[in-house]
Order: structure tokens, then sequence, then C-alpha cells
């Protein structure tokens, strides 16, 4: 009771430096091009600005030191130059690749440009060296495409075997033509193109192989440190919240209509009979043997409205200090989330924090840059974001001060360890006052997302603060596995009484690790 | 520019601004006239008058009627809440909703205010109520109160994200001072409160009215008819915010003003959830600790009853809803009083009594409508009058020469992007005649929460508005505007072959200033035509056509019309009731009819691909030709589409190409269709096929492989796939005589299966029913598409004949390579 009372008077007051926005003082953005005025991204008679290309991205690729490829969605490939000068008052800019179908996606592997668009993945080879694609090779085909506007293509993105990998949206309530282009005798009924809500990788051979199923609107993929690769979908039906994915073979996720494929030669599922619907999530997963949970929920509104694209952070300490995890943008409220994961149990699980808000429009593609900055692609049009424009490329670049942060997450079997971005003032971040955390769980079934259930507050024992300052050791009674543990740190301090920048962290305890096993970072 | 301030220069004597500078009041008031004398209580030295816009714009000029002043001085200053009346303009605006107090109210301003209402709040409408106790019991009573009040805690409403709602967690502490700035002093908020001195306006030219007035003197004024237009309008007071509310609080009464105050003198601003923090961030600047969260109450459960009790007692339930707190007896009915009483809440107020701080001017217009008793037989332009100065529509809106944007706040009312569209483009829009000239759904639509800006260039917002709070001036605009309509001319019935002729005459004028569906002329900004046949009444549309000034002053729509007569004589015989019709008979077909001839031009340059020099392509949907359509227009004026998932050449057209704004832009995908003429549809099927055992070839056949395409040195592209260990090579180009040249080459991969050794290579040169021999190298069909072979191929082909389609074939040979040219000719 006491503690409430003190955590309820610690939130009422804060001084000024303390209510966001303070993320610009640690990560700075930078206008290379972004769209002069708002634009009504809903509109059906949607226009790009007057002036200027409309640079509505779906794929960033880096060619080199200086040079970036960019994918936008009316169907072109452009290459900027100068990108990196900072005012960027001397882009230069030169059509690469057109024709293109919505292409959401750019990667520049062995020496070619690849990019999905929606019926095709897709290498584009400039032979004559004029820096001007003379072949569009079509890499892959083969997924339904039944014409509803639904069926985004996305990727391709390059796993740590040489593998690419794209993934394919579910189409939304076909009708007409549409139908004559669904999976004959699909199972379980479902009415859908050709792996439609699956995942896919092209081998180095040259193969197409389903992997995974289950996906709704998977328009962000990306490998981690260790190569695996990982995919992230957004709310809506069959899935509660937004999510982070590891993509293995015979993984089913959320969306139920990935299934009319099942039974088509090369599928990783089968023997599904029926799938159940309006459970919360952990009776789901003893029901549904092949549903896999998410390695991160990203709970609605918290932590953002519509995940998209993921990129690991491989500049070695160039973007701050959190060298070698995931990055994953952020739509709706333009921006860009931060993840930790470790595997327990040879499963990957891990937090989300929030990172930096802001952009100025929906956050589709990121990619680091060779400085360690990152280029971020906006685009809204379709949907709703926050932000001044309709489309652009800004850059994020650090300032190279240090945020005071939650770095890293890790479950313990009987609590969590946090390691900080910089030594905490130890005592008030071993005092258990200093934190909230609170655990809950999601619906699974057919309707749009899920609002957490069966809500409870776990109690935090002890926190004890590691001889060096960096981590904490929080000893908590009461977690549950596959519930998300939503963890707000308010009242830790720094060494020189600053608060944290985000005191959020929300961690998907999907296992619990027991006492014989150390979680193992990957 | 600046605009100029407003506080420095308020010229109404005997008010106050702020707490701070009584002493300037104090000396105002000892040189102003002996009847605005403050009134003599006991806390005269801080009373300010009550502030209520449409008495102090309005009747303190002589511009209502003293009984209309009263009522809406009844009514504002929520005398009914005590008083009861079944007259239903006297119907109490009552106080805000104090149910959540508790989490919305700092207590620190709440006993401050108790204290004395008009020293925090100059010109507050509240009356001080403790002024009944002693001196020496008020600071226990405040502190029950307080106490009481903090107890009223109600949870926020919880504010539901989706798709089109970005709902940013905590957003009420996100809020950017700088953004809230410029959207206080953009969306509406200073058409009643005052401007910060120091908002830098963008130079625009002054409303063409404030000129005239500069340059005229004050007699000219009068003599004009402008003295009301002419005066500089007072604001409504904001009160001490900064020590009254939390961010969230005002954040969350920002975004729904009436949750709190269903009153709706303070309305919805469509703000979204960042837009509300970002004003109240701006609002709170000067809060030295960022409050976040209004402080718990801890105050012991007997002080909230002895609060609770009182509460009761000081009639403060009469206008506040609280939890189990009722209002007290009430006191006598409205009609019973004395207005000449020497002691009454209007003057000289003594025992039980509320102290209101009125003046004389005040004094005389109640008791005016006191003495009036009942108030009988109302036109239904008095009781829309009555209802917009309640609501203050007036500090926006012109009726009937009252009210409009104050003179010196216009400045704030600006265009996005600045464009110069006079004061009709920045200002909103009078309401004389409003009810004739809308439809009465569209009428209250304008109110609805969801209903989306008619003029979407305007900075300025439409408030939202309950159904409740505005069904009277929905009913009575109508019923007051709608008279006798019997001699108006309407336009004839719409009829769809009139269309043309009207979308010929907006072409000569509407396009220059109007946008439809969307699509308008460069530099075009206004309202966009598509709907006006939905919410304009159609004899409004035709007087207004036909002379626009005479229906709406200083409107810069110019007549087309002059003198009556038509200035495009040739269209409709030059009728011009025919001619209006036509425009209207277009407006109603809009979503099916073309754009105006002009716009179309402009958009095609836009969006219609018209290869000049190379072919262009464009992978799209089409209908005919599949969802992995590659579209090839070329500058000859002849085109096709290929079909990438049955390797079919799919259709030829010629002249134009393609329009690519749907492939481009729009998020539904819409197949692209083909914009010239000659549409014929190709043979079926793939060119290429293996014929397994000389029967008819299915034309489903999954082996075909789609490859890609190459871009040669002229840009047309060789489609490239693969059969059963062949790989073809398919050239498809224009030529000069408007024909299509086809180009097939095949080769062994050497990836041929063995068990394929009796698979024989056909060219299927073309497939269609009844299919006719056109001499020696060429078969047409009866659409018209004749293709030719090479002689050397043709002599090998035949026709073979079917039910349901004839086929021309042609046996390849097994050489490790073969091409052949066909020619497609329509």
């Amino acid at each position: 009771m006491i503690r409430i009372l003190v955590l309820a008077l610690m939130t009422l007051t804060f001084p000024l430096s303390m209510v966001r926005g303070d993320e610009e003082e640690y990560y700075r953005l930078i206008d290379v091009s972004v769209a002069k005025a708002a634009t009504d991204s809903r509109s059906k008679n949607w226009k790009p600005a007057p002036d200027g290309l409309a640079l509505e991205v779906g794929g960033l690729a880096l060619l080199d030191d200086s040079r970036l490829a960019v994918a936008i969605r009316k169907g072109e490939v452009w290459i900027l130059d100068g990108v990196y000068d900072d005012p960027p008052d001397n882009v230069t800019y030169k059509r690469f690749a057109t024709a293109l179908h919505e292409p959401l996606g750019l990667l520049y592997h062995n020496g070619d440009l690849y990019t999905a668009q929606r019926s095709e993945l897709t290498r584009l080879r400039d032979v004559d060296g004029d820096d001007v694609a003379d072949e569009y090779l079509t890499a892959a085909n083969g997924w339904g495409v039944t014409g509803h506007y639904h069926e985004y293509a996305y990727g391709p993105k390059l796993d740590g075997d040489g593998n690419l990998w794209i993934t394919l949206n579910i189409g939304l309530g076909l009708k007409d033509d549409q139908l004559k282009r669904i999976v004959p005798n699909a199972a379980l009924g479902y009415r859908q193109g050709r792996w439609r809500g699956w995942g896919m990788k092209l081998t180095p051979a040259g193969e197409l192989v389903p992997v995974c199923a289950g996906m709704r609107s998977p328009s962000g993929l990306g490998a981690n440190a260790a190569g695996d690769m990982f995919y992230t979908d957004q709310q809506g039906n069959w899935v509660a919240t937004n999510s982070l994915h590891h993509m293995r073979p015979g993984a089913f996720f959320h969306h139920a209509e990935a299934l009319a494929s099942m039974n088509e030669p090369g599928s990783t599922i089968d023997g599904v009979e029926k799938v159940p619907s309006g459970l919360p999530l952990p009776q789901a997963l003893e029901q549904f043997q092949q549903l896999r949970p998410p390695a991160v929920w990203f709970p609605y509104k918290k932590m953002g409205q519509s995940t998209t694209d993921i990129m690991l952070d491989q500049s070695d300490g160039k973007f701050g200090p959190f060298a070698g995890q995931l990055f994953v943008g952020e739509f709706t409220q333009a921006g860009i989330n931060r993840v930790f994961l470790e595997k327990v149990d040879g499963e990957y699980q891990g937090a989300c924090f929030p990172f930096r808000l802001g952009f100025a429009s929906a956050v589709l593609r990121m990619t680091q840059g060779s400085d360690g900055s990152v280029f971020v692609g906006l685009t809204n049009r379709g949907w709703s974001s926050l932000g001044r424009a309709s489309y652009g490329l800004q850059r994020l670049v650090w300032t190279g001060k240090t945020p005071f942060e939650i770095k890293e997450m890790r479950a313990q079997p009987d609590g969590f360890e946090l390691t900080f971005t910089q030594p905490v003032d130890p005592e008030s971040a071993g005092d258990v006052n200093s934190y909230r955390m609170t655990s809950y769980t999601y619906l699974y079934h057919a309707t749009y997302g899920s609002d957490e259930i069966q809500t409870q507050t776990p109690t935090l024992m002890a926190a004890e603060v590691s001889e060096d300052r960096l981590r904490v050791r929080l000893r908590i009674e009461g977690l549950r596995p596959y519930f998300v543990h939503e963890l707000n740190a308010a009242g830790v301090r720094d060494a020189s009484g600053r608060p944290l920048l985000h005191p959020e962290a929300y961690y998907t305890l999907n296992r619990i690790p027991n006492d014989h096993q150390t979680a193992t970072a990957p | 520019m600046k605009a100029e301030t407003f506080t420095h220069l308020r010229c109404m004597v005997g008010r106050t601004w702020g707490p701070f500078i009584f002493g300037v009041v104090i000396a105002i008031a000892s040189i102003a006239p002996a009847e605005e004398q403050p009134p003599e209580t006991d806390d005269s030295d801080s009373i300010a008058a009550p502030m209520v816009s449409g008495f102090d714009r309005f009747a303190r000029h002589d511009e209502l009627s003293p009984t209309l002043a009263g009522s809406l001085l009844i009514s504002e200053l929520s005398c009914v809440s005590c008083h009861a009346s079944d007259d239903q303009w006297l119907k109490p605006k009552r106080g805000p909703r104090l149910t959540g107090a508790g989490n919305r109210l700092q207590p620190t301003w709440l006993k401050q205010y108790l204290a004395n209402p008009a020293a925090m709040k100059p010109e507050t409408t509240m009356p001080h109520v403790l002024s009944q106790l002693p001196e020496s019991q008020r600071g226990e009573a405040i502190d029950a109160l307080v106490a009481f009040l903090g107890s009223q805690q109600q949870p926020f409403a919880v504010i539901k994200a989706g798709g089109a709602l970005p709902v940013v967690h905590e957003f009420w502490k996100r809020g950017d001072a700088d953004r809230g700035n410029k959207l206080y002093h953009t969306v509406g908020c200073v058409a009643c409160h005052d401007p910060d001195p120091d908002y830098e306006t963008v130079e625009s030219k002054p409303s063409a009215i404030d000129e005239l007035i500069e340059q005229l003197d004050p007699e000219e004024i009068a003599d004009l008819g402008l003295a009301s237009e002419a005066r500089r309008v007072d604001s409504v007071p904001h009160g001490d915010l900064v020590s009254k509310y939390s961010l969230r609080s005002l954040t969350m009464m920002l975004l729904d003003p009436t949750k709190t105050r269903p009153s709706a003198r303070m309305p919805s601003l469509r703000l979204s959830p960042l837009e509300a923090a970002d004003i109240a961030a701006h609002l709170l600047r000067d809060q030295t600790t960022k409050q976040i969260e209004i402080q718990s109450n801890d105050a012991p459960q007997s002080t909230v009853e002895q609060g609770r009790a009182l509460f009761v007692q000081l009639r403060c339930a009469a206008c506040h809803d609280a939890s189990d707190a009722l209002a007290a007896a009430p006191a006598k009915p409205l009609l019973e009083l004395n207005a000449a009483a020497p002691e009454s809440c209007i003057e000289n107020p003594a025992g039980g009594m509320p102290r209101y701080a009125f003046d004389d001017e005040q004094r005389n217009a109640i008791r005016a409508r006191l003495n009036a008793r009942r108030i009988e037989n109302l036109a239904a332009a008095d009781e829309v009058d009555f209802r917009m100065l309640q609501l203050n529509c007036y500090g926006c809106h012109r009726r009937d020469e009252r009210g409009g944007v104050g003179r010196f706040r216009k400045a704030y009312f600006e265009t996005i992007g600045h464009v110069d569209l006079g004061d009709e483009g920045r200002l909103p829009p009078t309401l004389g005649g409003v009810g004739r000239k809308l439809t009465p759904k569209a009428l209250a639509a304008v109110f609805h929460p969801k209903t989306v800006p008619h003029r979407p260039f305007m900075t300025a917002r439409m408030p939202s508005y309950s159904a409740d709070a505005v069904d009277p001036l929905v009913r009575g605009f109508q019923e007051a505007d709608r008279g006798d309509q019997s001699d108006a001319v309407d336009i004839l019935p719409p009829q769809q072959e009139m269309a043309d002729a009207g979308r010929d005459l907006v072409n000569t004028g509407c396009v220059g200033c109007h946008a439809f569906r969307g699509e308008s002329l460069p530099g075009v900004v206004g309202i966009d035509l598509s709907g006006t046949t939905r919410r304009i009444d159609s004899k409004w549309f035709y007087e207004f056509v036909l002379n626009p000034s005479a229906v709406k002053k200083r409107t810069r729509m110019p007549t087309f019309f002059p003198d009556g007569k038509s200035n495009r004589p040739e269209l409709l015989d030059g009728d011009v009731q025919r001619q209006i019709s036509a425009i209207w008979a277009y407006l109603q077909y809009l979503d099916k009819e073309p754009l105006p001839e002009k716009i179309e031009t402009v958009r095609s340059a836009n969006y219609e691909l018209s290869p000049m020099e190379k072919p262009i392509v464009l992978r799209t949907f089409m209908e005919q030709a599949g969802t992995h359509a590659i579209a090839v227009g070329f500058p000859q004026g002849v085109h096709f589409a290929f079909d990438a998932e049955q390797m079919r050449l799919a259709i030829g057209w010629k002249q134009r190409f393609l329009d690519a704004r749907g492939t481009w832009f729009e998020r539904f995908t819409p197949p692209a269709d083909p914009l010239g003429d000659a549409q014929i549809k190709m043979p079926a099927g793939p060119l290429v096929i293996v014929d397994e055992n000389g029967g008819k070839h299915e034309g489903e056949n999954a082996d075909y492989r789609f490859r890609g395409y190459r871009l040669d040195a002229a840009g047309v592209p060789t489609f490239l796939y693969d059969v059963a260990g062949w790989s073809i090579e398919d050239r498809i180009e224009a030529t000069e005589s408007g024909t299509l040249r086809r180009s097939v080459t095949v080769k062994r991969t050497g990836k041929v299966r063995s068990n394929t050794s009796d698979q024989k290579l056909r060219l299927l040169a073309h497939a269609a029913e009844r299919l006719k021999p056109q001499g020696d190298v060429a078969v047409s069909d009866q659409h018209g598409l004749t293709v030719t072979l090479t002689e050397d191929l043709a002599r090998t082909g035949s026709l073979r004949r079917s039910g349901d389609g004839d086929q021309w074939l042609i046996p390849l040979d097994s050489h490790d390579r073969n091409t052949a040219i066909l020619e497609y000719r329509w």
C-alpha cells in the first residue's frame, strides 16, 4: 500500500526535462528529403506534393560509402548520392529502375539489387554499367496474387546462410474475380491465394521454399546478429497486438487463413483440424500444437500501433550503446522501438523498449549507413500516422551522448536482471519502490486485436544492485509463463540523479528459465 | 505580422484582467461614471462584472433588446438553477461537472478560487458563494469543500487508438508547446480567447472590411452601419490555468470539453490527442514544475463529509454535478421574484444569496427580463439568434448584421499555405439564409464530430457539437430561413443528358476556383463541388449561380450570367435556366461523369503515360491481362499487355496508352484500363505450346516459368520464359504501320527430361472461334485480328477446328534454336 502511494506521488510531478521530447538530445534527426506538406494519407485522390520526387520509401539498400538505393511505392528505384551530408543540400537523384509493382523491399546482394514486388521477387541488373537497370529478372514467383490490395509482398532480407527471405500479406475478404485465384481445395475452407500469410526463403540454389505461416501483415523482416531471420506482424484479425517472431520451419504464428495453403506441396505445416478462437493465449497454445508465441509482443499504444521494419545495429557502437540489438519501425506513431532478445530453452524471447518518436511520417524502412547512422524511409499513404509529411527520407544520428536507458532485460528463474547503459544510483535502483510491474496476456481470436487480459501485479521482493552498478537483479514472485511482464522503473536514477529516458520495458516471458539454466544471449 | 494585443487596449471601464493589477482597476474605477461604479459588497475591491460574450459585445452597445439581454444573462448565469422557470430560453448554462474534480483540478487553485472566484478568474460567471459566511468560518469551509472536491475522482476516458488514429502512450506528457502555440492561434481558440501578444501571424492582406474601416471616421462608420464591425471584441478569460490544471487534465478537457462542460459553451475543436496535448503544453508552459497529474486527496473522511454538506448547503450542487450531493431545496421561482427588491442576488445580496459582481447594465437587463414575466410568440429567427448568442456562434459567424470574427482577431484566421482567397477563404462563413441554403441533413452534419471539413484550406475549424446542443439551431435555421419560396425559380429536373452541357459550362468558369472530386487546376484551392447537390438546396443554387453577390455580399464568386444573360449563347439555346440546371445535373452525376476537360487535361499530364521516344512499361493489375500484367506502350500509338502468369499476349490497343495513377498511388489497387481505342483480344493461350499427344492444348499446362524481361537499347522488353526444357525469348514491338511485330526464339536449355522426348513444340499462331484463312500466310478471327506468319512457317501450319475454338498450329522442328516472326494487325 505504501509502495503504491510512493509510486503515485512519484508520477505526479516531473521537472520539465523529464517530459519526453528529450530523445532529440541523444538521437538527432536530419531531413534528407521530406515532402513539403502533409497530404490526406487516406484520400482516394491522394497526390504527392507538387514538387520533387514522391519518395514514398518501400525499400532502402546501401550501395557503397556514399550511395543509397531507394525503392519507392509508385514502382521505381532511385540512387541517391550525397545523403551523408549535413545538411544534405546537394543530394543527387538518378532513376535506376521503373515499372515495378509496389516494391516493398530492397537488398543489394552479390552486385545486384533485389526487390519484392506484388507478383515476384525481382533481380535488377545493370548490364551495361550506365546505372540504369536493363534486366528485370524473376528471382522467384509462384505465390497467389488475387488482385486484392492487401496482398503486399515484402523483402528480401538476407540471413546468415545466404537465403533471401520474403513475407506475404494475407488478403482480406476476397470477392469477385479475386476468388478465381484462390488455392483450389484449400484446407479448412479458407479462401486465400497460394502462400498468402507465409514466410518463404529463396535458397542460394534458387529454390523458393515455404517456411512458416500465420502472418497477417508482415511488413518487416530482418536477421539478428546470429543470422536468424525474424519478422514483425501488425495487430488485426487473429493478431492481438504487434509482435516479433522468429521464422523457422513449421512454426505457425496467428492468422488462421494462412492455413489455406497447408496442403500445398512444400507446406511445412500439417494436421491442423481445428483452429481455436476466443481463448487466452496460454490455453490456445495448449490446444493448437503448431501455434508458436511471438518472441516479443509490443503492447498496443504503449509500444506503438503498427510495427514495421527490423534493423540490426551492426555499428559496433557508432550508433550508441545498443550494438547487436534490433530496432523495429513504428508506422502509426512515426517512431522506432528497440528490442533485446535472448534464448531460453532454445527459443527466442525478450523485451521491447521505446526508443525514438518524432519522425516526419510513418516509419516503414530502416537501413544502417556506413557511419552507423540510420536511414529511415517514410510513407503513410493508405493509413494514418503522426508527423508533418506523407513521405520522405530522414537520417537518425547518435549525438555521442549516452542516454540513461534499460539496455537489457533478462529473464531469471525468480525475476529479471536489468542492465543499464550507465551506472545507477544504488539507493534508488536498490529500492523496490522504484519499480512497478504488471503482467498480462491476450486473447487468441478471429476478431480484430485484443485487450490485455488476466492482468496481475507480481510482487517485487528485492532489487539488488551489482557492484559495478550497471545491473539490477529484480526478485519477483508471481511470474507467469507466456505473459507479458510490463516494467516501469520510474524511480531509478543514474549517478547524477537523472531518471531513465524511457522507464518502460515489456518482456514477453514465454519461458521462465529454471535454476540450472542460464539464459544465453544469441 | 504581429497582431495587435487585446488586453492592453481593452476599453471597458471597471473591468479587470488579472488580480495582479488591482491597483490600476481601482484607479480606473474611481474616475468612471457613477453608474459604472463597482457594486458595493464586502469584496468590492476585487470584483469584475461577469463576462458573457453576447452581452458584452452586443447588449452593452444597445444592439440587443433589454429583455433579450436579460434572458441571456439569466441563462448564462444559471439563475434558473435555483429560481425555477419553464422558459426554455432561460435554461441554465450551469457550471462544470465536478464529478472528477479530484483528479482534474489542483487543490491549491480550488482553495484560492473558492476564497474569491473573481480574484482568481476575473469576469467569472461563478458568484462568490462563501461571502455569505462570516470571515472567521471561511477558512475551515474552504478546507472542507476542497477535501470534498478532492474525493470526486473519476478516471479519465481511455482514447481508443486505431489505424486511423495515432494515440501515443501517455500522450498528455508528449505535448509540444511550440506546436501548441501555433494550434492555439490558428484552429479557432482565439475567436473567443486572448491571443498571445508575442505570437506572430503570417503577413496576410488585411480583411477588406477592416481596410475600409481604417479609412473612415467614427461618424462615417456609424452611418454605414459598420459600428459593430469596427468594435474591438473582448475575450473570454482563461483565468490562471497554470495553477488550475495538470497537463493531463487540461489535455483531456481540450480533447472533449463537453464531458465536463455539457453546456457546450466551450466546444470541441476536433483536436487529435496529441494536438490537445500540444495546446495544453502551450497553455501550461509557465508551470515551473510540470504537473502531470493532480495530487491525490488525503483529507480525512470527516472533512470530506463536512465539505459535502457545505456543497449542498451553499447551493453549489444547483449548478455543479458531484457524486452524492443533491441540490438543496429550490429558491423562489423566477416568476415570483421582485425585480425591485431592496435585497436580491442582483443587488445588495443578503443572507444566503450568492454574490454576483453585476454592474448596472447587467442589473437593468435582468430586471427588464424579470419585469417582462412571460415572453410568448417568439419567431424562429429569435430562437436562432438567442442560441447563437448563448453558444457565441457570433464569435466566428455573421448573420443578419450581427457578429462575425471580431476586429483585430482576423489576422489569426489564415488559409493553409497562406493562399489568398479573400475573407471567404479564411473567415468562417456568414450564416445569413443558411437554413435555406443547406439541406437539413447537410446542416445537421456540419456539427457532427465525424464530418470532414468542407473548407479544408481554412486553418480555423468548425467545432463539433452534440445533436442535443444544436438541435434548436438546426431546426431554427430552417424555420427562419425557409419562408415562402413559391416565387423562387427552381432548377429543371436533372437529366443525365444535360450533364454534358453542364460539364462544358463548368469548364468555362467554375474550374478556375473550385476542385472537382479532389482534382483541380494547378494552384487552385477552393471548395470541392462534389456533393454540392446533396448539400445545397436547388433554388438557392439557382439564385446564387445566377447572381452570386445578390445572395452573398462581398463574395469573390463572379457571375457568369451578367444581366441575367448567359455568356455561352451557343449552349442549350443560351437558356439560363436550362444552363444552370445543366450544371446542377453535371454535379449530381459527378461521380460517374468525366472531370471537367481542363482538369482532365492537367490530370493526364501528371498520370497518363504517353510514350514519346521510347516504349513505356507498367507492371500492374489489368482485367484483361490478370494480376501479373506487363503493359507496354509505344510511341507509334500501338500498345499491348502481356500476362506474365499465363505467358500470353493478352490484349492490344491503339492511340492513348494508360493512366498510371491507380497503380502508383491508390491504396485499393484498381486494375489499369486501356485509355485508347481499338482494343482487341489477342489469341488465347501462350504462343509456344508443348503438344504432347497431338490433341488440343488445354492452356493450363503449369510447366511455364516466367524469367523476367530484358530491355534493349530501344527500350523494348524481351520477355523471358521457360517451358519443358526450352527457353523462350519473346519480343513484341509496334510498327509504323500500326501493327505489332512479334519475334519469338526458342532454345534448348539442355535440361530436357528423358521422358519428354516425344514432346512436340508447336507455335499456336492464332486461337479463337471461327478462324478464317486470309491468303496463304494469314488467318483472321471474327473480331478483326489478323495474324500473319512468314511464308516458310505458314506453309507448314494447319487449322485445327473444334466447337469451342479453332487453332492455327505450326510445328516447330526440334533444332536447338528456332525463331518465328508474327505480325498482329487489327
